[in-house]
């Protein structure tokens, strides 16, 4: 899904290749890395979902069709994992007050 | 900020006040009246009501974290109305003007009127009317003080050389500034001598009138002075703002603190850290627990005069290494490449929220029960009050709520902010989420730590 050595809209740009482009100073790569790197701006990411979902967000006027469909993949299958968070979350929040309510009504 | 006893009535009333209405649900419906006589105050114990405190944030994280719709967020945040002010130019022309009579007054009256403190209407106006009232008006209405600063208008109709001014310093001046202002505020009696008061002003006019001289107000007022930059860094909590060309514009309430331009450097994140600690060293001082700590350290053979700025730098190293672990664990957290100095840079400005919120509960109770004061003795500046006697303010019961809320208010607003500001940085919903829990976590342990300061019974700091 990082394949996009066909599009078009980078052919005005200076940078020579996606590849050799200069990772912005934003960005502090670990020695160990193996990044994902974005062609349309350098920015390097730890996973492939990840750069798919900037790519969506920051370049969503630059896309070319393969790249469309790996953003909306990797926005379904993060939208399943937030629903198990909002799980995690609402089991937190429930702790938290019954937690409280129990202390309050042996110490207070 | 404000020393010393002028400050010792309200923050005991405050202590006391959030320890026993922080249940005011329980209250009420024992009693139904909200009426101080009517009132019954649950006595908890301290860990269980910071407990609650920290509880609070935690909630409201995960509350926050509801919330994962990338639009809605940015249209929030994007919220704005545009506005032209009317006569514009005379409005700035009085503000200077009311800034300089300000500035005036307070050295006349300093040098010339009452030794007593509460008599004194220098003394009063800078830490009632300025320091708490104006301090206000800059996080919840807008900031003004480019355009009062007196020190400003005087230093741009007089020549500068407009030196180019070293890049590599950037903002740590201010910050050592800043530090050094908190530092002179509480081991002096400033605010109780309005002689010394009138004295510091002028000395601190001297510094900044040659720093601006030198670099140009511009440049000055932006960089170096610690005053300027804390408003200007207040201010952009506030609603109301002014963009270049002059015109008006109403926003949201913190709405602009997720803007990354606002914190660009290290020394900004530096100085957004300090404006924080400030606030918790001025409190902290005056425990029983650091007169403990205090005693033991001087027993020692410690000399006061070294234990209180190194206590304060101490601290301040610890509130810094604090928050740049927490950027740490959120790039790991997040499994983000982005750099540790850009993660701090980025969610600093949420704590300015923190900072306003602490800032109103601390002071808004004191500004209304002194204003009395202030107004009761500003007909006859030079003599004092006219009886003898001042009045002061009795603030209703009830009002000890409204200083909790204050502070929790400040804490939902950051956790808000740096949730909107996390889902601008990062691609990932899930990977925004996750790089707030260490932040997440650093403000639980920075209400706690308030809280508790706040609920401690506020002493005269020792060896002063």
């Amino acid at each position: 899904m990082t394949d996009t050595d066909t599009s078009s809209e980078r052919a005005g740009t200076d940078a020579p290749a996606a590849t050799d482009r200069a990772i912005p100073d934003e960005y502090d790569l670990p020695s160990d890395a193996d990044p994902v790197v974005c062609d349309h701006c350098g920015a390097p990411f730890a996973e492939a979902e990840l750069l798919a979902l900037h790519r969506g967000i920051d370049h969503a006027d630059a896309l070319d069709a393969s790249e469309r469909d790996a953003f909306e993949d990797a926005y379904e299958s993060e939208e399943e994992r937030l629903r198990l968070f909002r799980l995690k979350a609402l089991g937190a929040l429930v702790f938290l007050y019954f937690g409280l309510l129990i202390t309050y009504s042996v110490f207070a | 900020m404000v020393g010393t006893s002028l400050r010792r009535h309200c923050c005991h009333l405050l202590g006391a006040l959030l320890a026993g209405t922080l249940f005011v649900g329980t209250a009420a419906a024992h009693g139904g009246s909200l009426g101080a006589g009517g009132r019954e105050s649950i006595q908890i114990p301290t860990w269980l009501f910071l407990l609650t405190g920290g509880g609070a944030i935690g909630a409201s994280f995960l509350l926050a974290s509801f919330v994962t719709d990338r639009l809605f967020v940015e249209e929030f945040h994007g919220w704005g109305k545009d506005a032209v002010v009317p006569a514009r130019r005379l409005l700035v022309a009085l503000g200077r003007l009311a800034g300089l009579v300000g500035l005036a007054a307070v050295l006349g009256i300093g040098f010339l009127g009452p030794d007593a403190a509460l008599a004194n209407l220098g003394l009063l106006l800078v830490w009632v009317g300025w320091w708490a009232g104006f301090t206000m008006t800059t996080y919840l209405v807008g900031n003004t003080w480019p355009v009062l600063n007196p020190f400003r208008t005087v230093a741009s109709v007089l020549p500068a050389l407009d030196r180019d001014y070293p890049a590599r310093f950037g903002a740590w001046p201010s910050v050592v500034g800043l530090l050094a202002l908190i530092w002179l505020e509480v081991v002096s009696p400033l605010a109780d001598d309005p002689r010394l008061l009138a004295t510091t002003i002028l000395g601190y006019a001297a510094v900044t009138l040659a720093g601006a001289f030198v670099f140009g107000p511009d440049q000055w007022f932006t960089t170096v002075d610690p005053v300027a930059r804390v408003f200007r860094y207040y201010g952009r909590v506030a609603p109301l703002t002014r963009d270049d060309t002059g015109r008006l514009r109403l926003r949201l309430p913190g709405s602009a603190l997720t803007d990354a331009r606002l914190v660009d450097g290290l020394d900004e994140v530096a100085f957004v850290v300090a404006l924080v600690w400030v606030t918790t060293y001025d409190g902290l001082v005056a425990t029983p627990l650091w007169r403990g700590v205090a005693t033991w350290i001087v027993d020692l053979g410690v000399p006061p005069l070294v234990l209180y700025p190194a206590a304060l730098v101490a601290g301040y190293l610890a509130f810094f290494g604090a928050y740049w672990l927490a950027a740490r664990g959120a790039r790991r957290l997040a499994d983000s490449y982005v750099s540790t100095r850009v993660l701090a840079q980025r969610f600093a400005p949420p704590l300015l929220a923190i900072a306003a919120g602490y800032h109103l509960a601390h002071y808004l109770e004191y500004f209304l029960s002194l204003a009395p004061a202030a107004l009761a003795v500003a007909p006859t500046p030079l003599a004092g009050s006219v009886t003898g006697e001042v009045p002061i303010g009795v603030i209703p019961g009830w009002f000890g709520a409204l200083n909790l809320s204050f502070v929790l208010l400040g804490h939902l607003l950051a956790i808000w902010v740096a949730h909107a500001a996390a889902f601008d940085r990062f691609p990932g919903r899930l990977q925004a989420i996750r790089s707030q829990y260490t932040f997440t976590l650093v403000m639980i342990w920075y209400t706690m730590t308030s809280l508790w300061i706040v609920a401690q019974p506020t002493i005269t700091p020792p060896f002063l």
